[in-house]
């Protein structure tokens, strides 16, 4: 399996000029680009703004990647170029969370458990959080351990399956049977959110 | 929806798909709305996992960027425009890159030409010759295909055949030829005759040679 095979075939798509494709690489990178600009921001909004123009750079720029590293890796220096270029322009000093990868994760960890502390605009965010921690309490004991172990871990499947002691055959169909028993919750919230999110907006 | 593309959609999305079918998935996935959106749910439940603090959930960040692209002209469209801007001067630096070699193509074989800067008469006594026991052999007696041959003795500077013993023959012969082919190669080896002459002298071995 050669790693950043996906992200190269939507990549390749693009550059032939289907636009479609980027829309997909745009919805898998999104959360990981804002949180990656918001070690130079304050202001969420302004994260995803910055996201955003890295995005479209990215994607003016797909002419020229041709590859050599993976295609996230592209991104993150463009989003990094992007934002500190926007602290320099608005004058404001960039900050770093100097939290090491440890303490990063006792952060997420507990945050989980604290929904209550995140900021008023963030409700349906909220909403969507507790009801995939709610979707994740509910899985079966081998679901939940290997979606945990992918997303929470970034294990490869190789390596999930040696830790669950199963074949890499098992462990992608309980990855995606989890992802689907979360999913059908999800959508729920996500069909009728839209109503609320532009009651909140 | 069918469960195995499913399936298939998730290890995408995890990067654990072979190419050959990522290739048949993304050109799917960039036109199927839905199955796009069910992408876009694992994004989701990925980042809710990982509790990514401060990060909108449900940002509309993917839709304004597909609307900021949508106005823009597809890539293979803008790429091959720009390209064709720029095609102009591609012939014009083909032909100066070729007239350049063919200059100094030039210029070197003049250099190394044993006969640049002399009379046309010192060509035409250029070596007509035989060289003695010049018979040749095939290639193949030394091992070597048979394609081509090559002389017995190449070290031995070849003599030259006295132009005065070639018109003789010219002569002895010219029953076989035109009078106007005749009188030209006899001038030119009466020419080539006090021309070569002069430049070097006869010795026993080219005196030797018939």
């Amino acid at each position: 399996m050669s790693a950043d095979a996906s992200d190269l075939s939507l990549v390749r798509r693009v550059q032939r000029g289907d636009k479609g494709a980027f829309d997909a690489l745009v919805l898998k990178y999104q959360h990981k680009l804002v949180k990656l600009v918001m070690r130079y921001v304050r202001n969420p909004a302004e994260a995803e703004d910055i996201a955003q123009e890295a995005f479209i750079k990215a994607y003016r720029a797909l002419p020229q990647f041709r590859g050599d590293s993976a295609f996230y890796t592209w991104l993150y220096r463009i989003a990094i170029n992007t934002a500190k270029n926007a602290v320099v322009s608005r004058d404001r000093s960039p900050i770093e969370y100097d939290l090491d990868r440890n303490n990063e994760e006792s952060y997420d960890m507990q945050g989980r458990l604290k929904d209550s502390e995140t900021p008023e605009g963030l409700v349906l965010t909220d909403e969507i959080r507790s009801t995939v921690n709610a979707a994740i309490d509910a899985l079966p004991e081998d679901l939940r351990t290997a979606i945990v172990l992918r997303e929470l871990e970034g294990l490869s499947y190789e390596e999930i399956a040696a830790a669950m002691a199963c074949p890499v055959g098992t462990v992608r169909s309980r990855i995606f049977r989890a992802r689907e028993a979360i999913d059908r919750r999800l959508r729920e919230v996500f069909e009728g959110g839209l109503g609320r999110a532009e009651e909140l907006g | 929806m069918n469960e195995e593309l499913d399936s298939q959609l998730s290890a995408m999305f995890d990067d654990e798909l072979a190419p050959g079918e990522c290739e048949l998935l993304a050109r799917r996935l960039s036109r199927d709305e839905q199955l796009k959106a069910r992408w876009g749910r694992y994004a989701v439940v990925g980042a809710a996992i990982r509790s990514e603090r401060g990060v909108r959930l449900n940002a509309p960040l993917a839709g304004l960027v597909s609307a900021v692209i949508l106005a823009e002209p597809a890539l293979a469209a803008a790429h091959g425009a720009r390209r064709t801007g720029v095609r102009w001067w591609q012939p014009v630096a083909a032909a100066a890159v070729a007239a350049g070699v063919a200059a100094v193509s030039v210029l070197w074989l003049r250099a190394q030409t044993p006969f640049a800067g002399a009379p046309l008469s010192a060509h035409l006594t250029a070596p007509t010759a035989t060289v003695p026991g010049a018979a040749v052999v095939p290639a193949a007696a030394a091992g070597s295909p048979d394609s081509y041959v090559v002389p017995r003795a190449p070290a031995v500077r070849a003599p030259v055949v006295p132009s005065t013993e070639l018109a003789n023959y010219v002569v002895a012969h010219s029953v076989f030829s035109s009078p106007v082919t005749r009188r030209n190669l006899l001038s030119a080896f009466m020419t080539g005759e006090s021309g070569s002459a002069a430049e070097e002298p006869r010795d026993d071995a080219q005196s030797n040679v018939r």
